[in-house]
């Protein structure tokens, strides 16, 4: 199967942690770039050629994927593209995937006609066997599959796309609502033909339309123009799409089911090498339901939360439901409760950072507290 | 790779059998022993050679080397697959003159690669083995070696007097400059003890070498006939002292001790200091490590990939191993991969990489009042039934 990978890096939607980067450069999972999950499930699926489609904010997303090679991409023939607005398109910014497709025709053209073609997005985690999902698309013989998640949809939740299905067939869509419960939550990874695809792109801009869910997947349902097969993923999916959901997903991490299915489920989650030394735990340490990264140096109190790499933590602090990104220093006696830090945050000693499980506190990167 | 010529290239001796490791090296040659939680030997010698600009490296190879081979690859881990740089495997070959085969000693391994050093054409080769374990900026070496115009300098450190004799001496003139080399005197005239690390003029060592295989009577060793000949025949040879962190990891007490140096709040090697001066590895694609509530560590490092749900004291928990819950380890290096089940206890001992301890058997145990440095030791693979016991010193 000739198949051929578009990754979406998604725009910032999580606030002051998305600032300066987008949803695939966001840490996430002690080690990880929310990327890694999209580049590895290719990259597990065989995939060789990749096109990153960014629009902006890309610089620290370069820094960590670089030429693609922990991920098998470092390659002569296909490989990786980074596909920027301004490697492409001088007057604006891509409105919608479809006009980033657009401008990314050139790429598409490149390879066998009958490529298939993935697109995957960088805000919804799961280690998905994506052969799988190429195999259940060939033999529906539609032109779009959608790979979704039950249980999603509680009438509460927004969701990009959400789809009903009877007996095996779409009997409903709804974009961009919080559709109710039965409905199944699209997880931004879609197959089609590349061909077919490209053709369809070409005709929604020529119309003005660029949105992919609304325009070509409702759209082109409703006209009866394409049909859709619905791949329903039986994994652990994250819909990390709001700080909240986040937060919420990055503790569950603690679950050993959770963090087995979403680290081990069908392939190792690959991610940049940062050569840090293993984690020196202390006499004083005390460190319980706690997912640790490499680098860090232990001397206080940690429950129930996720410790990226380098992270110092003097004696006596208490951290507690927490998500502390790289190079955190947390003094002497300090105590953060629900609260993330981005990286490189300074706690000063004895200083107090609490927030609640559903507004957890936000420490900007670099920040002194 | 792109041919250029080079100041210096580095020739590493990673072939050696390491029978002083007993069951570790059973499968694996010594350089490529597991180290530190998630390096192996190899890691510091090939690290230091990068972090002093050294980048093109041969590494000679030739006891168990699959292992070893796969682990260096093609050198990424440490930069060295660049257009200008390489990390190539040397292992030994057959040529037409039959004056090849088997690496018979340290110097008929580089004076069978000969022509993989002169496509280089260096001005100096740093020799180097794989079973240190240190951080040293051989650029400063070769400075030093150039500054005093020598054909050879060898990198020193200071023994304590009654272990001189069982280390290469060097006796010196004030200047640094040697004028005597001993091989393990019994009454050793000075402290200033051979680190194996050696920097050569390669025109002087080529010929040396050469000059070295025509001989039939010698060993064709470094430390046996190589130094003492270049000595005797004049050549200005000099001391090079080295103050730092140095550990020959070549016994089980040694290699145990220099795992057990790295810990503690200010170890004697420290191994995150300087950023400039990383040591870097091959590393695995695992997750971060999970410690559970139950479990309490102290003094220890554990490694990427590891879940930790007993105790762990005064240890190193290489990457990818399992802790089980009620289990204790305590003074104990678990190499990668290695599983120790509920209600087991492992003291004092060295567990090989995917060794397996079954639930609440006995590995180890409190070294006793005489034997000091009674080390357990399992090799890679091996596994303790459930409620058996590998007493203290014994392998397995």
């Amino acid at each position: 199967m000739n198949v051929m990978g578009i990754v979406f890096t998604n725009d910032a939607s999580l606030g002051e942690l998305t600032d300066k980067r987008t949803m695939a450069s966001l840490p996430f999972g002690g080690r990880y770039r929310q990327v890694d999950w999209a580049l590895s499930n290719l990259c597990a699926a065989g995939v060789r050629h990749v096109g990153i489609i960014s629009r902006h904010n890309y610089q620290s997303l370069m820094n960590h994927i670089g030429d693609g090679e922990e991920w098998g991409l470092e390659l002569e023939e296909g490989g990786l593209e980074f596909l920027t607005p301004y490697a492409m398109s001088a007057t604006h910014t891509y409105r919608g995937k479809l006009e980033s497709l657009n401008s990314a025709m050139d790429f598409l053209e490149y390879g066998a006609d009958d490529e298939l073609l993935v697109m995957i997005d960088s805000a919804v985690l799961s280690n998905i066997n994506l052969t799988d999902v190429l195999n259940a698309h060939v033999s529906s013989g539609k032109d779009v599959t959608v790979v979704t998640k039950s249980g999603v949809c509680d009438g509460k939740t927004p969701v990009d796309l959400a789809l009903k299905v009877e007996n095996g067939e779409v009997t409903d869509m709804m974009v961009d609502y919080t559709a109710p419960e039965g409905y199944l939550a699209s997880m931004d990874i879609f197959v089609l033909n590349k061909k077919w695809m490209m053709r369809q792109v070409q005709e929604m801009i020529a119309r003005d339309k660029f949105h992919m869910d609304r325009d070509l997947v409702l759209g082109g349902w409703q006209r009866g123009k394409v049909s859709v097969n619905v791949y329903e993923f039986q994994g652990v999916a994250m819909f990390n799409e709001t700080v909240e959901a986040y937060f919420r997903n990055s503790l569950a991490l603690i679950d050993k089911d959770v963090r087995h299915d979403i680290f081990h489920g069908n392939h190792p989650v690959f991610t940049k090498v940062r050569d840090r030394v293993p984690t020196y735990y202390g006499d004083a340490c005390d460190i319980e339901d706690c997912l640790v990264a490499d680098g860090c140096f232990l001397e206080g109190k940690a429950k129930n939360s996720v410790l990226f790499r380098q992270i110092t933590l003097g004696e006596g602090a208490e951290v507690e439901d927490c998500v502390i990104m790289n190079d955190a220093v947390i003094g002497e006696g300090a105590e953060i409760k629900y609260a993330i830090l981005d990286k490189n945050v300074t706690v000063t000693p004895g200083a107090k950072v609490i927030g609640t499980p559903r507004n957890p506190i936000i420490v900007k990167r670099g920040e002194i507290v | 790779m792109y041919f250029q010529k080079k100041r210096v290239i580095a020739m590493l001796l990673a072939g050696g059998q390491g029978s002083r490791l007993k069951v570790l090296t059973e499968k694996t040659a010594k350089p490529a022993v597991p180290f530190g939680g998630k390096y192996r030997i190899i890691d510091f010698p090939l690290s230091n050679c990068v972090n002093s600009g050294i980048d093109t490296v041969g590494i000679l190879t030739q006891y168990q080397p699959l292992e070893l081979n796969e682990y260096i690859g093609n050198g990424q881990p440490w930069s060295l697959n660049k257009t200008h740089s390489c990390a190539q495997v040397l292992p030994p070959y057959e040529r037409h003159d039959k004056k090849s085969g088997w690496y018979k000693g340290t110097a008929n391994a580089i004076y069978q690669n000969i022509d993989f050093v002169d496509r280089f054409d260096p001005d100096y080769v740093v020799i180097l083995s794989g079973d240190h374990i240190y951080k040293m900026d051989y650029a400063a070496m070769v400075a030093y070696h150039e500054e005093h115009n020598a054909s050879c300098t060898i990198a020193v450190r200071n023994v304590p007097l009654e272990e001189a004799s069982r280390f290469g001496i060097l006796n010196t003139n004030p200047d640094n400059s040697i004028y005597e080399f001993e091989e393990k005197p019994p009454v050793p005239k000075s402290t200033n003890a051979s680190m194996g690390i050696y920097c050569f003029n390669w025109k002087v060592l080529r010929d040396a070498l050469i000059a070295d295989e025509d001989d039939p009577n010698s060993s064709n060793d470094f430390g046996k006939n190589i130094i003492p000949n270049l000595l005797a025949a004049g050549h200005k040879m000099m001391a090079y002292p080295f103050n730092g962190y140095w550990k020959d990891v070549g016994t089980i007490a040694s290699l145990w001790e220099a795992n057990m140096e790295l810990l503690g709040k200010n170890p004697a090697f420290d191994l995150r200091g300087d950023e400039r001066f990383k040591i870097y590895a091959r590393n695995s694609a695992l997750p971060s490590s999970f410690i559970d509530s139950k479990a309490k560590i102290t003094n220890s490092f554990v490694a990427e990939g590891s879940s930790v749900y007993g105790t762990v004291k005064h240890s190193i928990i290489s990457v990818g191993c399992t802790v089980g819950e009620g289990a204790l380890v305590e003074d104990s290096v678990i190499m990668p991969g290695v599983t120790i089940e509920a209600g087991a206890i492992v003291r004092n001992a060295i567990l090989g990489e995917d060794s397996k301890v079954c639930r609440n058997a006995v590995v180890g145990g409190a070294f006793g009042p005489e034997d000091k440095k009674s080390i357990s030791v399992m090799s890679k693979g091996a596994v303790i039934e459930e409620n058996a016991v590998l007493k203290p010193g014994d392998l397995l």
